[in-house]
């Protein structure tokens, strides 16, 4: 017995040692959340248990090992305990996260194993269409969580495979010419009639005088022949060319930028099923020095045809039931998908993109369902952004004009109205506390109007959402936290339905009516910017079932850590 | 360097000034679908009779106003076997109506007269027409029992002196293949098994049975009935192989296969598993194998059936037919 302590306590030495030379470092985070909620319905519902208690504590612990100044191995494990397990009960341990990376010779970086990866807005992005306003106060918290368990940063899919990139410097004329390049596996053969997919491409991307910026790229889904019991191999290749060109004067820094490419989709047997087709992406943008304003306008053609997995993949699939209450009343109705279920369910959020069209609502968005890289719009849009220089004001507007380019179902094409900006007040700044106050705003607006002499064609919806938060200091690092979130959708929508091809074999007729309304408030104890405890109380409302509208209700702590 | 920019921009937008698509539609048309519904072009067959032995295949045809969510149902008329083939469209073509013989519900289809129906989601029309079978489709495989003769005298059999037993060979028209199937049913209140049955190679002439030596593209096959009410029954399938072809099986040292199938359902249902899915379990719970742990079926010498009930669950219940191993696909009867 002795000796085994007296290994254990030399390896807990070594690892101290070895984090003073920063060769083992211990990465990761925390998180626990205790809820307790309140379901009810005017309707009879004998059958929904009402009230619901609930809670985990996890631990993701990730070491990261640099056993030379070039490489960096990290293994990161989940240990996740349910609240209400005893003695390993309802305890579950998992790998979240493993890779290797480096440089290998004069400069070339690798990663192989988990991998976050983007590449341009058609080819590949995680792009975030369904959760259209910024978040703040009580919403931010919830997001940041779906985010963590997502891994979403910066518009990545986590993928895993191998990537490299390195760059060719020409010091002479600030010239240099960036390449990327990766493999990933989104799916293994099953030895029947599932091929290996895989997933890839990489970009070249040339930098001339710090102002002008030239790229091409590349990224493909393919299944690998031979790897299934059948030859309908599917391939679906983008290929693009941005481009970005930056010209400063002394009060003005304007610059022109986009992207431009086309994409084949198809199966090797049936390719009458073949989808080819273009998109066009310009935009320039106009930055008053003096100001901080930022006038942008951009023109863009996503053909009807033009599909990128990589790049019109949703973060949740609409056709996907709840987990959480999934069905109620008497009988047993199902549940759509609401806003509080996007803020409030990370089991909703998909981490890897797919080849196939994901449903979407189009209640929450219409306009731009999977991005900005949606296929069948065209048209233009203008934004501004100001930025006080003294962190007093901050403010973001956008506005799109689309239109569709192929009707559906009929030669009347849809058009488009899409608003979406927010404000951020910082009090603090105008008047000079010492503490931190923010008052927040965000404001969405859609309208999908399609004319037509036929009243089984037309359409009109309209959605709003709001949401309107603050985020007050009132004792040194303890906040008053709050939020309002409104989503009201009012219209008609006629949506495809699609084979397991995309190809559209019908359409549904949708009514669409209700609001939801959600009000919230708390206090956040901040112990530094990353590890904080929460305590909040939230009073969901929803009619978008006219005839079951139902209350949620949820008070929750959350203890939140990444260190 | 910037001209040259700016001269790939006019390029593009100039090359992407998008065609008139105003022409093209994406789906089929709302007024279509919304319109009144009608028949254009009754239900027809392609031929009035076929031979699926021979590979002859054969479609239906039928046109109607306005695009509908059709379902066509083949019926048996002597055997009840139903072909289900459903769809959404203005007509039905070869495309979507190609039939070679399979079937959807059991029992499977025989030479026999059958009827189409065509019907419609929402309409009250139903279009009929007839189509005859002069063989029907023959599954390629290796039969390793369809019941249809008495019992084989090389299989040897086990079964338990329990109250009701019932473990033979039966032929009536409730048959899913043909008309035999194998019946087992009793009481045995003192152990789990009911009765068994060992289907040796040697029965078919061979030390072991004839199949490929590729685990991953061969399936085995068989017809299981699920008696109403009850859900004891449990059919446990053990694939001995003869690692050193030696002819006999040693349980120490070579591999035993299972697959266990609990019956919770009522009637035939097709049970199809991959060789390569095979486990090798002890009491039910996966084990390692006592061989070499690699799947072999060529070299496949045994095969054992035991139907086992809970002994406190009292009367067990169940039928099987067609025991049949396949390639590059299950059975699709």
């Amino acid at each position: 017995m002795k000796i085994y302590i007296l290994l254990i306590f030399n390896l807990f030495t070594y690892l101290l040692i070895a984090q003073e030379g920063k060769k083992v470092q211990f990465i990761g985070g925390a998180r626990s959340i205790l809820s307790t909620s309140d379901f009810t319905t005017d309707e009879k519902d004998t059958l929904t248990v009402g009230k619901t208690t609930g809670g985990y504590a996890l631990i993701d612990l990730g070491i990261k090992i640099n056993p030379n100044s070039r490489t960096e191995i990290l293994g990161m494990f989940r240990i996740n305990n349910a609240f209400g397990g005893f003695w390993g009960s309802d305890v579950t341990f998992g790998v979240r996260q493993l890779h290797v990376k480096g440089i290998a010779g004069k400069g070339i970086r690798y990663q192989l194993g988990n991998i976050d990866y983007k590449l341009s807005p058609y080819t590949c992005y995680n792009s975030n269409p369904d959760l259209i306003l910024p978040s703040f106060g009580t919403t931010l918290i919830k997001e940041q969580i779906i985010n963590y368990e997502s891994f979403y940063k910066s518009n990545t899919w986590r993928q895993q495979g191998a990537a490299v990139d390195f760059v060719l410097d020409f010091s002479k004329n600030h010239d240099e010419i960036k390449f990327k390049s990766f493999l990933f596996r989104m799916n293994p053969s099953n030895k029947g009639l599932v091929f290996e997919r895989l997933y890839g491409g990489g970009n070249v991307v040339f930098n001339h005088h710090k102002n002008l910026q030239i790229g091409a790229n590349l990224a493909s889904v393919f299944d690998v022949k031979e790897t299934a019991l059948t030859n309908d191999v599917y391939r679906n290749q983008v290929a693009t060319l941005t481009y970005q060109y930056t010209h400063e004067f002394e009060k003005l820094k304007m610059e022109l930028s986009g992207e431009s490419g086309f994409s084949n989709t198809f199966s090797a047997e049936q390719k009458n099923t073949e989808l080819k087709d273009y998109f066009i992406h310009v935009k320039g943008n106009t930055l008053i020095k003096k100001t901080g304003l930022l006038i942008e306008a951009g023109y863009m053609d996503n053909g009807a045809d033009f599909r990128s997995a990589g790049a019109q993949s949703k973060r949740i699939d609409f056709t996907q039931q709840n987990s959480i209450y999934q069905r109620f009343t008497n009988n047993q109705i199902l549940r759509p998908i609401s806003y509080y279920d996007l803020y409030n369910d990370p089991t909703l959020y998909s981490i890897q993109f797919s080849t196939k069209l994901m449903g979407y609502n189009p209640a929450i968005n219409n306009v731009l369902p999977y991005g900005l890289a949606t296929f069948n719009r065209k048209g233009a849009y203008f934004s501004l952004n100001y930025s006080d220089k003294k962190e007093r004001i901050n403010t973001q507007l956008k506005y799109y004009r689309l239109a569709e380019i192929r009707g559906q179902g009929t030669q009347a094409l849809r058009k488009f109205n899409y608003f979406v900006g927010s404000i951020n007040f910082n009090p603090s700044a105008i008047f000079h506390w010492k503490k931190s106050q923010t008052v927040s705003l965000a404001m969405g607006y859609q309208e999908t109007n399609r004319l037509s002499k036929l009243t089984l064609e037309s359409i009109d919806l309209k959605s709003y959402t709001l949401n309107f938060g603050i985020s007050c200091e009132i004792i040194d690092k303890l906040y008053l936290i709050g939020n309002s979130f409104l989503f009201k959708s009012n219209g008609n929508e006629i949506l495809p339905i699609r084979d397991a091809k995309g190809t559209i074999i019908n359409f549904e007729t949708t009514k669409i009516s209700g609001k939801e309304f959600c009000l919230s408030s708390g206090l956040k104890f901040e112990f530094s910017k990353e590890v904080y405890l929460s305590v909040f109380y939230e009073r969901n409302t929803n009619s978008f079932i006219a005839s079951n509208p139902y209350q949620f209700n949820q008070f929750q702590v959350v203890y939140f850590m990444k260190f | 360097m910037e001209r040259i920019l700016l001269l790939i921009i006019i390029a593009i937008l100039l090359v992407g000034c998008r065609k008139e698509e105003l022409k093209k539609i994406d789906g089929p048309l709302l007024s279509d679908l919304n319109g009144k519904f009608s028949v254009i072009n009754n239900l027809k067959a392609s031929i009035d009779s076929i031979d699926f032995k021979s590979n002859e295949s054969m479609f239906f045809t039928a046109e109607f106003s306005k695009v509908s969510s059709w379902k066509l149902e083949i019926i048996g008329q002597k055997s009840g076997a139903i072909k289900e083939i459903s769809g959404i469209g203005n007509k039905l073509t070869n495309l979507e109506t190609a039939w070679d013989g399979s079937t959807t519900f059991f029992p499977i289809f025989q030479k026999e007269i059958c009827t189409a129906r065509l019907t419609f989601t929402g309409e009250k029309d139903t279009l009929l027409t007839t189509i005859k079978i002069n063989q029907p489709k023959i599954n390629p495989g290796f039969i390793v029992a369809d019941f249809e003769s008495p019992f084989n005298s090389g299989w040897s059999s086990f079964i338990q002196s329990g109250a009701n037993m019932d473990f033979q060979i039966k032929s009536n028209n409730s048959a899913p293949q043909g008309e035999g199937y194998l019946n087992m049913a009793g009481t045995v209140d003192w152990d789990w098994l009911i009765g068994l049955i060992n289907f040796k190679a040697s029965a078919y002439g061979a030390k072991t049975f004839p199949l490929t030596s590729n685990p991953n593209n061969l399936f085995f096959n068989v017809l299981v009935w699920g008696e109403p009410s009850l859900t004891n029954s449990i059919v446990l399938f053990q694939f001995l192989e003869d690692e050193n072809v030696d002819g006999s099986f040693s349980t120490n040292s070579e591999d035993m296969y299972s697959h266990q199938i609990t019956i919770n359902w009522t009637g035939w249902k097709l049970i199809s598993i991959r060789y390569s899915d095979l486990q090798s379990l002890v009491n039910g719970s996966p084990a390692a194998a006592s061989g070499n742990g690699v799947f072999e079926p060529n070299k496949l010498m045994q095969i054992n059936m035991l139907h086992l009930a809970n002994p406190s669950s009292g009367f067990a219940k169940s039928k099987l037919d067609y025991l049949i191993f396949t390639e590059n696909k299950p059975l699709q009867p």
